[in-house]
């Protein structure tokens, strides 16, 4: 009877397993009919597409003439658009993640996107894994109409994405560009001076102890920590205007052997001896009730923790470190495991990736959440005319200021019709951020994927700042606690002396 | 053809399926893990890595010093209100239950939220004081466990015992010590248990309030989002090792007193 029961109990338990393992893969496998609507399984990050359902006094009336109004999530409004111009049925399953790590797990785990949104180092570690599946060549194509992507994607942005290779190819192939930034820190200009904020030195500086929060995230933080570190190097004149500054700068900030991350352990100890504690993502509402002075952002994020801020009557500024910054991307991949061999599926994510590359969808986007499109608009002038709509000075405004965004909207990075005339006031805020000057993106550098050995030993690195070091407790502690255990056994003892007394 | 019969036992299928499901299947999953290294070969690596290493070392002894802390003002702060409140004979006496454990109605994100709020007006800056915190929070979201289990004790306390001691010629702080007390210990390790083990592990208290220092629960987070699934279940494995030792231990104590054995304890 036992062996029955424990065959059986064995038996359901090897039936889940194998379930569990075996679904999702069935699932993938089974081919789709002709007749049936594509589904496009899509996943991003939390609130970064537009959701649509703006109020009507919302409706943004630009320069040149265009009307942006968000009426329904655009992955919605996409399979609308998807049939009207191709003919074919679509149907987006929209899914999101928090983290790139999560997205990472959730790949290796079974899950199967078929189009997914990761930022730039998970783009590199998955390219370098050959997880993805290259855009077609049609994609490219700047003849057609339709592909939205390569005749709106701004200049600059090509340009980082066909610089920037693994195994020997560029990301171009394989990542549409999506939102773009850089790191920095957002201040609040009452507690703190803009050239106080100008240096990543900031996190240790003893004049705010306790005022400034860093991210809870391994990367961000060995960047600022790495960008403090090398501070001299990186000021240093000779190495800025050198030939080869920029190749220098990317593999400065890319270092990761033992004995740098040695380095930065130690001085992240430091730093953390002064801080006011790591976040996520309660740094934004900390800085609006003045719980902190400053704090590590993403230029995305700052934008939005700005606006909410003025709602709030608080002015708060972003600066870009002068040492160096993190230029940042989240991009489209088309991932294989989804794909297939599915030309209609992959047809679909293309016009998915075309369609948000609108420049009026990308304008709902921009304003929804406050990140920098990959989008300039090409001939299209929206994305430019928005900025104005943003950031332009009224007529009669006399401290305006001229902010050339050239770099971003021509080939010819010095094109002076790209020029915001916006308010003094914008400087240092909302413009700034959302499109740093050239002078920022001059010193700007993207950290690439570390290898299994190189990512082991900075999360070692990180979890050994974090974790309370068995030999930094002082010795009245280990009394105390000595006490506290004689005091539990001696009460335990006399318990039981009690209770055997009948 | 057999006749389907239903039969009592039948209804426990339900849990047996969720215990395999969510409790069996993935522990096996977890032990499989916590013994194999990257390659998937059989290894005590992480075993021994846990025990040598200065940092997980003094995480567990900052999350066992978090967990003692927290129970021992819970059990300070409970034991007089569950005491009062079952031996009172105010008729209110429901409301005021009901106020301890409303707070459990509220998910406890939303009132550490609104506790960090409390604490920046008490103390200015909660940077300076993040294990103080740290305890404040934990206390605030555990107290009703604590209060609920010594409560029903003491109210089942059987009063005539009491009387019992005092016509014996005890004092009241006798009665207590040799009476009360001890009946309610039952009630006491239940809001121990109750309190204890998950205070180990509850991180999001402290990411909430500002300390940035790993405790147990947020170094298996950790090594799971750096995809290291071989440390991660290593600690979480001795983790419920160390449940299973605590279980054991206060069950000895909780069992004795099962039952109405109180009378022999005179």
């Amino acid at each position: 009877m036992k062996t029955k029961k424990l065959r059986a109990a064995a038996l359901c338990l090897a039936g889940t397993v194998l379930l569990g393992f075996a679904c999702p893969r069935a699932a993938a496998a089974s081919a789709r009919k002709d007749d049936e609507p594509v589904t496009l399984r899509v996943c991003s990050w939390e609130e970064y597409i537009d959701l649509g359902d703006w109020d009507e006094e919302e409706l943004i009336e630009l320069d040149n003439g265009a009307e942006i109004f968000g009426e329904d999530a655009l992955y919605r409004e996409f399979e609308q658009w998807y049939y009207d111009t191709y003919g074919k049925q679509v149907r987006v399953e929209y899914s999101c993640f928090g983290t790139n790590e999560d997205l990472y797990n959730q790949l290796t785990l079974g899950d199967t996107y078929d189009l997914v949104c990761p930022s730039d180092y998970m783009i590199m570690k998955l390219m370098a894994e050959g997880a993805l599946e290259p855009y077609s060549e049609s994609f490219f194509d700047r003849e057609n109409e339709e592909n939205y992507y390569i005749n709106c994607v701004s200049p600059y942005i090509a340009k980082v994405f066909a610089e920037n290779e693994i195994n020997g190819e560029s990301w171009d192939r394989y990542a549409a560009g999506y939102m773009w930034g850089v790191t920095g820190v957002l201040y609040n200009p009452e507690l703190m001076t803009e050239e106080e904020a100008s240096t990543w030195a900031v996190f240790d500086n003893p004049k705010f102890f306790r005022q400034i929060t860093l991210k809870d995230n391994v990367r961000d933080t060995y960047f600022s920590t790495l960008g403090y570190l090398r501070q001299k190097e990186l000021m240093d004149e000779t190495f800025r205007s050198a030939a080869d500054y920029h190749e220098k700068l990317g593999d400065m900030m890319n270092d990761v052997s033992p004995e740098t991350i040695d380095e930065v352990e130690e001085l992240l100890g430091h730093i953390m001896g002064n801080i006011y504690a790591l976040e996520t993502d309660s740094g934004k509402a900390d800085m609006v009730t003045g719980k902190i002075a400053a704090n590590y952002q993403w230029s995305g994020d700052a934008v939005y923790a700005m606006d909410q801020a003025e709602e709030d009557g608080v002015y708060l500024q972003f600066a870009v470190p002068e040492e160096c910054t993190n230029l940042w991307f989240d991009g489209w991949v088309m991932l294989k495991a989804g794909i297939g061999d599915d030309t209609e599926k992959k047809q679909a994510a293309e016009a998915f990736v075309n369609f948000l590359s609108i420049p009026e969808n990308a304008v709902r986007n921009m304003y929804y959440i406050g990140y920098t499109s990959a989008i300039s608009g090409g001939d299209d002038d929206t994305v430019f005319s928005y900025l104005n709509w943003c950031y332009g000075a009224e007529d009669d405004e006399e401290d305006a200021v001229d902010y050339p965004v050239g770099y971003f909207f021509s080939e010819d990075g010095d094109d002076e019709s790209y020029t915001v005339h916006a308010s003094a006031e914008q400087i240092g805020r909302q413009l700034y951020t959302q499109y740093p000057s050239q002078e920022v993106i001059s010193r700007a550098a993207v950290m690439g994927y570390f290898d299994e050995t190189q990512t082991h030993n900075i999360n070692q690195m990180w979890i050994n700042v974090r974790c309370l070091d068995v030999r930094d407790i002082p010795l009245w502690c280990w009394l105390l606690a000595l006490c506290a255990v004689i005091a539990a056994a001696a009460a335990a003892v006399v318990y039981r002396k009690n209770h055997t007394l009948e | 053809m057999g006749v389907f019969r239903f039969s009592r036992k039948q209804l426990g299928i339900p849990y047996a399926v969720f215990l395999i499901c969510f409790v069996a299947a993935p522990l096996l999953v977890i032990i499989y893990y916590a013994f194999t290294n990257g390659e998937g070969r059989f290894t005590l690596g992480n075993l021994t890595g846990f025990f040598t290493s200065p940092y997980t070392i003094g995480t567990l002894a900052y999350s066992f010093a978090i967990a003692v802390a927290t129970t021992c003002v819970c059990l300070l702060l409970a034991y007089p209100i569950a005491y009062i409140l079952a031996r009172s004979r105010w008729k209110a006496k429901s409301v005021v239950i009901v106020m301890f454990v409303m707070p459990m109605w509220i998910n406890f994100t939303l009132r550490i939220t609104a506790l960090k709020e409390i604490l920046t007006v008490i103390e200015g800056n909660l940077a300076f004081h993040p294990f103080l915190n740290t305890i404040i929070g934990m206390t605030y979201d555990f107290l009703p466990f604590m209060i609920l289990p010594m409560y029903t004790t003491l109210l089942k306390l059987d009063q005539s015992l009491l009387e019992a001691a005092a016509d014996l010629g005890a004092d009241p702080f006798q009665v207590f010590l040799k009476v009360t007390l001890p009946l309610s210990v039952p009630g006491i390790i239940s809001g121990v248990v109750m309190v204890f083990l998950p205070s180990m592990t509850n991180y999001v208290v402290l990411d909430m309030l500002y300390n940035s220092t790993y405790i147990m629960g947020s170094l298996i987070g950790s090594y799971f989002s750096a995809y290291d699934w071989h440390n991660g279940s290593m600690i979480a494995l001795i983790l419920l090792l160390i449940i299973l030792v605590f279980t054991l231990v206060t069950d000895r104590y909780a069992d004795e007193d099962a039952g109405n054995r109180g009378g022999a304890l005179l």
